[in-house]
């Protein structure tokens, strides 16, 4: 490695780095729409308390949340092929942005179900029982009244969730995908200048979350809007 | 392709070998960090004119980034300052004499201080003022206060949140199979690779981490209940 610092080096990558952005946002916006309709799935037998279900949802809600996101994406990886192939389906040439997105929404859906379930239980049951005695039935009470305390209860949890999904998403590289650090670990090969090559993605990715928290903090405040303002900005 | 399951169970046995690696890559970096985490916490809260506002861009930039660019810029970055330090004050100091275990775990030390700092802060400003104030009047020192009331209430409601930091660092480690440092999922890889059995290997290395996990969060379970036990609410 030479030994100096080229911060030309960091102004000339940015850009080159910025046109793999769309590929990293095409892997969070997929785990996260996908996770969400996931993880409604899954909080509801053990909202409901549906036994069989629950249990087998609540072992795969703890594998997720003990084993490391890189580890999962290597049995994604190596397991999804394997499976299929019992079934005589060929899967191993199939694009690893696939087995990324595919570990993403896995590991999301298991944030967002235990997220969805604690704030649903987070609103009073009187409520429900006031939407009932006004005449509204079963899918009103939780759609009208339900439904919009527990979202605000959950946004602050579920924006910080997919900050941090964010940033894992900095690891599929691992298994070949063309993102960002993909493209910059290339970049590396070819210019030998590590450094300035992962600072570059550092400040790319700080950039982002940065932003991301500012939408998502005038986001909460718009959620909590008829709350009281003592207890919102205590 | 079938799965094996007999090689799930040798894989089991070879790569729990290093599981001490890893607890110490991980514990190590949790405590460091804790201590990194108290002290940017009271500058914080302290309001200083420097040091505030660079202790928030540390904390902000280290929860804003992905671990795995800390451990690559600490990995490549230290080096180039050590070698640049050396050529200016002429020591006969050389970074690649460093082994790569120490960038891990200054990287993820650092790291690990400013998810601390962040428990640590909102621990102690979830400690309501009259404490401090009644810990006054009975006479005592702020130090005295900080020492015997505000902190260990503050670190018995930060317990959960610890919990997750270790655990969160626990698989932080699994990163360092970047830089080849055979711990757990390096190890993985390597016994993957000499037996063509990737699926296997991961399988077992999955286990291996759930498990620490689970014993971690019983553990974190049984001391929450110790240091709760004389706060039982109000009835």
């Amino acid at each position: 490695m030479a030994n100096d610092f080229d911060f030309v080096l960091i102004a000339k990558i940015l850009p080159i780095l910025l046109q793999y952005l769309p590929v990293t946002f095409e892997i969070l916006v997929f785990s996260i729409l996908f996770g969400i309709l996931l993880g409604i799935g899954i909080a509801l037998p053990k909202l409901l308390h549906i036994n069989v279900l629950r249990q087998i949802i609540t072992i795969y809600i703890s594998f997720i949340r003990g084993t490391p996101i890189l580890v999962q994406l290597f049995l994604v990886f190596y397991g999804i092929p394997a499976l299929l192939m019992i079934v005589h389906i060929d899967v191993t040439r199939m694009d690893a942005m696939y087995f990324v997105i595919i570990t993403y929404t896995l590991s999301n859906a298991a944030a967002f179900a235990e997220i969805f379930r604690a704030s649903i239980l987070t609103v009073d049951r009187g409520q429900i029982e006031a939407a009932y005695s006004v005449g509204l039935n079963g899918t009103q009470a939780f759609v009208r009244i339900v439904f919009p305390q527990a979202l605000r209860v959950a946004f602050p949890n579920l924006a910080n969730t997919m900050i941090s999904s964010l940033k894992d998403t900095s690891l599929a590289f691992s298994i070949g995908v063309m993102d960002m650090v993909g493209r910059g670990e290339t970049l590396i090969a070819s210019t030998t200048r590590a450094l300035e090559i992962y600072l570059a993605l550092s400040i790319v990715y700080y950039v982002i979350v940065m932003l991301l928290e500012r939408v998502f903090k005038s986001n909460e405040r718009y959620l909590n809007r008829y709350m009281p303002k003592e207890a919102v900005s205590s | 392709m079938t799965i094996d399951f007999a090689f799930i169970f040798e894989a089991f046995k070879e790569i729990s070998k290093v599981l001490p690696l890893t607890l110490f890559m991980t514990i190590t970096p949790v405590l460091l960090g804790i201590i990194i985490g108290v002290i940017v916490a009271f500058v914080r809260i302290q309001q200083t004119k420097f040091f505030t506002p660079l202790l928030n861009f540390y904390v902000s930039f280290f929860r804003g980034t992905p671990i795995i660019m800390h451990i690559m810029l600490v990995y490549f970055g230290v080096p180039f300052i050590v070698d640049v330090l050396a050529k200016a004050l002429k020591l006969n100091v050389q970074s690649s004499s460093i082994p790569i275990i120490f960038f891990v775990l200054l990287a993820l030390t650092l790291s690990a201080g400013a998810y601390a700092s962040e428990i640590i802060r909102s621990g102690i400003l979830s400690v309501p003022k009259g404490q401090l104030e009644a810990a006054y009047a009975v006479g005592l020192t702020f130090s005295q206060a900080m020492r015997r009331y505000i902190l260990p209430q503050a670190f018995s409601k930060s317990i959960p949140n610890f919990t997750n930091v270790f655990i969160g660092f626990l698989h932080a480690t699994s990163l360092a199979f970047f830089l080849s440092v055979k711990e757990l999922t390096g190890v993985a890889n390597i016994v993957a690779s000499k037996n063509l059995k990737f699926l296997e290997a991961f399988i077992a290395v999955g286990i291996i981490y759930w498990g620490v996990s689970a014993i971690v969060e019983w553990l974190a379970h049984r001391l929450e209940k110790k240091v709760t036990a004389y706060n039982k609410g109000g009835i």
